[in-house]
């Protein structure tokens, strides 16, 4: 029995660090992860290791509660129609609109690195080199990052929404049944650490965020202040992609909203071209 | 949706045919490709073909290279095998396998390959 004290410091803390909500109903959600932290800090109970977390914890064991508390939840090109207005619409308008440039891309929720994988391939297959770009890739989970930065995907990670014309292309066979991305594609994304509530935030870089399947864990509060400093970190003119069903409704950001091969993006005005 | 599914192996048939039938597909059963060849004879509006690699009689690569003579099937056909060297995947591809499953797989792997293969079909 964990009693609503320690509950009540847990749901606390994983929201001031992660934004992740858990009302009092959904306390018994918590209580996987807690006996996760029992288990692992070889603790005799809950209020064991709601005195150890309180008293003597460290920066791993902060982590540690991030990283099981965080939905790492993805696969390749997930919904598939951000992946066709990527490369039919948003960057042939972003190279008329930046002739020349190389694109700066973000996927700032990445978990495991599907979602840049996928980016990087739609790229590939559209344009072949001819695009520069830089890929960004950021998540508040460890555990995420570390296996996006090996790039070695299971045999049932490959199978999840990637053509096998793909996978035989873009990926080599590792360790008996694992595949890995060819180097290809993944020199061209750099993976990091980073806290979509962190208080530094890039500003005016980039054309295209990847935000998908964040926004529907956060509160309306929180949803519009990751929105409005994403919307700082674009350039004019740069796209938003969000994930499907997620909107900016309620958040009075500035952004507009235009609908590309038939998906909804959010696009930052101050171009005098904006596809809106 | 009419599912046939060549496979030398009971269990692997009797799994694969539940996860189907659960999601509504109608499930013809092939023992290896010649049996297939039979059945495609009295059932030519089969939609999809699941097909295992290593199998007596005619393996699934010797099916790929019959029907790429005969023309028996005209559906989209999947590989699903425990092959799954990259080497062995590009050969089934070459003699016109659509897709391919490695197993072990999920239902859901199962389905939304089926889907990728057949969507657009009439």
């Amino acid at each position: 029995m964990i009693e609503k004290h320690v509950y009540d410091f847990f749901a606390k803390f994983v929201f001031e660090k992660t934004g992740i909500f858990y009302p009092e109903k959904d306390y018994y959600r918590l209580d996987s992860r807690i006996n996760k932290l029992i288990t692992q800090y070889e603790c005799k109970d809950a209020n064991d290791v709601y005195t150890k977390f309180t008293t003597s914890r460290d920066a791993d064991m902060e982590q540690f509660l991030i990283n099981i508390c965080t939905n790492n939840e993805t696969y390749f090109f997930r919904d598939d129609k951000p992946f066709k207005a990527l490369v039919d619409d948003m960057i042939p308008s972003l190279q008329a609109e930046f002739p020349g440039k190389s694109l700066n891309l973000w996927s700032c929720a990445s978990s495991t690195g599907q979602e840049a994988v996928s980016v990087i391939i739609s790229i590939l297959e559209k344009f072949g080199n001819s695009v520069p770009f830089s890929f960004d890739a950021s998540d508040i989970s460890t555990d995420a990052l570390t296996k996006a930065k090996g790039g070695i995907y299971t045999n049932l990670d490959v199978q999840r929404g990637l053509p096998i014309t793909l996978l035989v292309k873009y990926f080599e066979s590792v360790n008996n049944g694992d595949w890995k991305a060819k180097p290809e594609v993944s020199s061209k994304v750099r993976f990091f650490e980073f806290n979509l509530f962190d208080k530094l935030f890039p500003t005016n870089k980039y054309h295209i965020i990847f935000c998908r399947n964040v926004l529907i864990y956060q509160n309306s509060e929180n949803k519009a202040q990751i929105l409005e400093k994403l919307a700082q970190a674009l350039v004019p003119g740069g796209f938003l992609v969000l994930g499907a069903g997620e909107s900016l409704i309620g958040t009075g950001v500035n952004l507009n909203q235009v609908t590309l091969s038939g998906f909804m993006v959010f696009q930052r005005p101050g171009l005098k071209s904006n596809v809106a | 949706m009419k599912v046939l599914l060549v496979d030398d192996s009971n269990s692997i048939a009797m799994v694969v045919g539940q996860m189907l039938k659960e999601v509504g597909h109608e499930v013809l059963r092939a023992k290896h490709g010649l049996d297939a060849v039979d059945i495609l004879k009295q059932h030519a509006d089969v939609d999809c073909i699941l097909l295992d690699w290593n199998m007596p009689e005619m393996d699934g690569l010797e099916f790929l290279q019959h029907n790429k003579e005969h023309n028996v099937a005209s559906c989209p056909i999947i590989m699903m095998t425990t092959e799954n060297k990259p080497e062995k995947i590009v050969l089934a591809l070459q003699n016109g396998a659509r897709e391919y499953i490695m197993k072990p797989f999920t239902q859901d792997i199962l389905v939304s390959k089926i889907n990728s293969v057949t969507e657009g079909a009439a």
